[in-house]
């Protein structure tokens, strides 16, 4: 059953500050929509960790407040209605994957009937008998995965899903998000693989320093960083871009290689090529370029560095 | 906390560790208490023998002193195999991470820790009961083989001899799922509970056990005031001189029940207010 609410996360004010001193978690306000499946995209150590920690009740908040699944994060009524895997797969390594799914079950009071039907969907039927620590890391992403669904949870939130994984195990796990988000699942996922983002996500949180810089769909955070941009592959390149400087404003003009990029509107191809070639200048190359997510992603922590 | 208990016991049950522990505790009492000592009795040639007859030395292992016995046997042995039991039974789960596992679920912190603690119990009553019962098996199979005769104490004397020995075993388990929580450390918590069991309480504390103020810190102690609760059923034999306790009996099951509450309630409070993972 989809959450009732609009929000299957939110935060307000959101802090965590270690005993060590360490600022993790800064004034995070957070909006996860119920039924979407949400990226939370940070650097190493920008606290995307420890704020999955603080939704799941792992860890208690400096100040701030969280409202996971309808209720407050770590009391029974949010983590009946959730699941999750956290840093790294965590299970006991004598027991087998299925014991472990036994263990589980019964912590979460879960009907048993429930392992069999998530060990297939993550695949591990076969290898559910054998012992956990014989698991290679692939497996033991999926047994998380498995764990996370046995409540068949309404919010369902993913710390690094992909982490260690090899590419064809990436592909699986990035399927079966896709699958988990059918029948209005909410999938919170963290990651600082922007490309693992970009394919999974309908919106991003981009998390620096322990705050939340931009938020939206990929397209929006790539219009709010300049969006697109003109590409110009032209010979000579040093008299094409003072041609193209008169033509618009220097600072929307950079040198990148043997092309220019200008920062304009994608309208202005067409009267700038007839510029170019007019004044004798080569016009090799000249296409809409999408600014990548990484360069979005760039500018947007590097910013709130600075 | 049913959910939690259930949860624990299959964990429990399944851990080669648990059941390597039973092994060595068995093991003690039978090979190394019973067997031994009735070897070394029986075959000894009388010139080596000490000024107690070996007839009566043999007595030791009938069952008219089964409880004394295991209690003795099962004291400081028993003591660190429950302490390495407890300890294990809480710091793996840091350990491993798996406590997270088990707070993502969906019980509450409380809940979770009551449910360990009473797998935990069950355990050791299951402990207590094959420790006691080998031990009963044990000092029949000495005075059949022996062809004497003995009597078995009396039914109250042989409950509370149970009741004994499964509240001290019960105390270590506690004291070591206690600093389990408390370092969130296997090897600390197993390290620092063996170091003062063995150097702390036994060593040191026999030591300078007439010394008038350590006695007094003594006599606050867990060993020792399960020695006293020892003492309480003494050899139908005397085979060496006995030691002065430091409290009486009662004194020290009040004591021990106590310490029982002190654990439970200092594990509860750290593990519902610490921060798992991340710092």
């Amino acid at each position: 059953m989809a959450l009732a609410q609009t929000l299957a996360v939110e935060t307000r004010g959101l802090t965590k500050r270690y005993s060590t001193g360490v600022l993790a978690v800064n004034n995070l306000d957070l909006r996860v929509r119920a039924g979407e499946v949400y990226g939370f995209l940070g650097p190493n150590g920008a606290g995307k960790t420890t704020t999955l920690r603080l939704l799941s009740g792992l860890l208690h908040p400096t100040s701030g407040t969280a409202v996971v699944a309808g209720a407050a994060p770590g009391s029974p009524a949010s983590l009946a209605r959730m699941g999750a895997m956290v840093e790294t797969p965590a299970f006991y390594p004598y027991l087998s994957g299925r014991d472990n799914l036994r263990v589980v079950a019964r912590y979460a009071s879960v009907p048993k009937s429930r392992i069999e039907p998530v060990l297939k969907l993550v695949d591990l039927t076969d290898r559910a008998r054998h012992k956990f620590k014989t698991y290679s890391t692939g497996m033991k992403q999926r047994l998380g995965v498995a764990a996370a669904l046995l409540k068949a949870p309404d919010l369902l939130i993913l710390d690094e899903p992909t982490s260690g994984l090899d590419p064809q195990g990436t592909i699986e796990m990035r399927a079966l998000i896709k699958e988990l988000k059918q029948g209005g699942r909410t999938v919170l996922l963290s990651s600082h693989l922007l490309n693992e983002v970009e394919l999974t996500c309908d919106r991003v949180g981009v998390i620096a320093k322990g705050q939340l810089v931009a938020e939206g769909t990929v397209d929006e955070l790539r219009a709010r960083s300049g969006g697109s941009a003109l590409l110009i592959r032209a010979t000579p390149l040093d008299q094409a871009r003072r041609l193209v400087e008169a033509l618009v404003k220097p600072e929307q003009v950079r040198v990148e290689g043997e092309t220019l990029l200008l920062s304009v509107d994608p309208s202005q191809a067409a009267s700038i090529n007839r510029r170019l070639v007019s004044d004798g200048v080569d016009v090799s190359e000249l296409r809409v370029s999408e600014q990548s997510l990484e360069a979005v992603f760039l500018e947007l922590t590097e910013t709130s560095q600075k | 906390m049913i959910a939690s208990f259930r949860a624990e016991n299959l964990k429990t049950r399944k851990r080669w560790a648990n059941w390597i522990l039973i092994g060595i505790l068995l093991a003690w009492i039978l090979l190394l208490t019973y067997l031994t000592l009735f070897l070394v009795v029986t075959l000894s040639p009388k010139s080596i023998q000490g000024p107690v007859p070996a007839s009566v030395l043999k007595r030791r292992l009938f069952p008219e002193n089964f409880v004394p016995t295991v209690l003795s046997a099962a004291g400081t042995i028993g003591a660190a195999i429950m302490l390495i039991f407890g300890a294990l039974s809480t710091a793996s789960e840091f350990g491993w991470l798996t406590v997270q596992t088990i707070l993502i679920q969906k019980p509450t912190r409380v809940a979770v820790m009551f449910g360990k603690y009473l797998a935990v119990a069950a355990a050791t009553l299951l402990i207590s009961i094959l420790v006691f019962g080998a031990a009963a098996l044990a000092s029949f199979a000495a005075v059949t083989f022996d062809g004497s005769s003995s009597s078995w104490p009396a039914w109250e004397v042989i409950l509370k001899g149970f009741g004994a020995l499964l509240l001290q075993l019960t105390i270590w388990a506690a004291f070591g799922a206690f600093l389990g929580i408390a370092f969130h450390s296997t090897a600390a918590a197993i390290g620092g509970g063996l170091t003062y069991l063995f150097v702390g309480e036994a060593l040191l504390g026999g030591l300078l056990r007439n010394t008038p103020i350590v006695k007094d810190v003594l006599r606050f102690l867990p060993g020792i005031n399960g020695d006293a609760i020892n003492a309480a059923f003494p050899l139908t034999i005397r085979d060496s001189a006995g030691q002065t306790q430091l409290v009486g009996a009662g004194r020290g099951v009040i004591t021990l029940l106590v310490y029982l509450v002190v654990f439970t309630v200092l594990s509860l409070l750290i593990f519902q207010r610490r921060d798992v993972g991340g710092g």
